[in-house]
């Protein structure tokens, strides 16, 4: 089964990466994110626990990046 | 059936069998076109998304991260591709409302993180500051997330993902002066 990353957005929910997480490089999947958060401010949790993620690893199946949230 | 002779019978059961396989035939034509125009209809929705989040990320090769984007929906049988944003953003609601053990209270949710007690709704968010003692009163503030136009239901999975990972953060929107902070707290300077 395929592992995936999605993120909400103005058009409802958009899956960003699948990947098969038995083969996948995990390290470039943490860098894809990084540079994804870099550019979003989203920040990954895992939609299994609810859980913020420091790094994904190949237990994860489901993401989700999360946006950043402003008061006001 | 009485045939009074061969040829007669002969020629029933072959305008039978004929009859039998244009049907099939007619079917498998009807289901082939069907498919090939919902492959139609998600072909440019499924490039627009490829096209955005490799300009987003800048990869220059894909195929190298072992990745493969894509549209599909985890734990969705194919009946849910079909739903609608706000459909899908309502389905991710609950599904966030019951990993966050939050409660649905009217058009809110209620999350108990420790002895805090949060009421998230549309836009706004309330906490109290001793779940069980109503007479602590309460303090509010708005939220909303930097990407205009949200579904509300997105909207609120959001603050109750963040709001129960990081409490803390209530005071960072309670602030009030516009600025995007993250999950983990740290204020967020658009790239762009």
């Amino acid at each position: 089964m395929n592992a995936k990353i999605l993120t909400f957005s103005s058009n409802g929910d958009k899956t960003l990466l699948e990947y098969d997480p038995a083969t996948a490089d995990m390290e470039e999947v943490n860098n894809v994110i990084a540079e994804y958060e870099a550019q979003t401010g989203a920040q990954p949790f895992d939609m299994a626990t609810g859980e913020r993620i420091e790094k994904i690893t190949r237990e994860h199946n489901e993401i989700l990046m999360v946006d950043p949230i402003a008061g006001g | 059936m009485h045939c009074k002779s061969g040829g007669k019978c002969m020629a029933h059961v072959n305008l039978f069998l004929i009859a039998f396989l244009a049907l099939i035939v007619w079917r498998l034509v009807f289901a082939s076109l069907q498919r090939s125009r919902l492959a139609r209809a998600i072909a440019p929705q499924q490039q627009r998304h490829d096209n955005l989040f490799e300009e987003v990320l800048h990869i220059s090769d894909p195929g190298s991260v072992a990745v493969i984007a894509g549209n599909r929906f985890e734990n969705s049988s194919d009946s849910s591709c079909s739903l609608g944003p706000n459909d899908r953003a309502k389905a991710y609601l609950r599904r966030v409302v019951a990993i966050t053990n939050a409660t649905q209270m009217g058009d809110g949710y209620v999350l108990d993180v420790g002895t805090t007690r949060f009421q998230v709704r549309d836009r706004y968010v309330r906490r109290l500051r001793y779940a069980a003692d109503l007479k602590c009163g309460y303090e509010e503030t708005c939220f909303y997330s930097i990407h205009e136009g949200m579904p509300k239901a997105e909207e609120i999975a959001t603050a109750l993902l963040q709001l129960r990972n990081n409490p803390a953060l209530f005071d960072k929107w309670a602030v009030q002066n516009g600025q995007a902070i993250k999950a983990d707290g740290q204020v967020f300077s658009h790239a762009h």
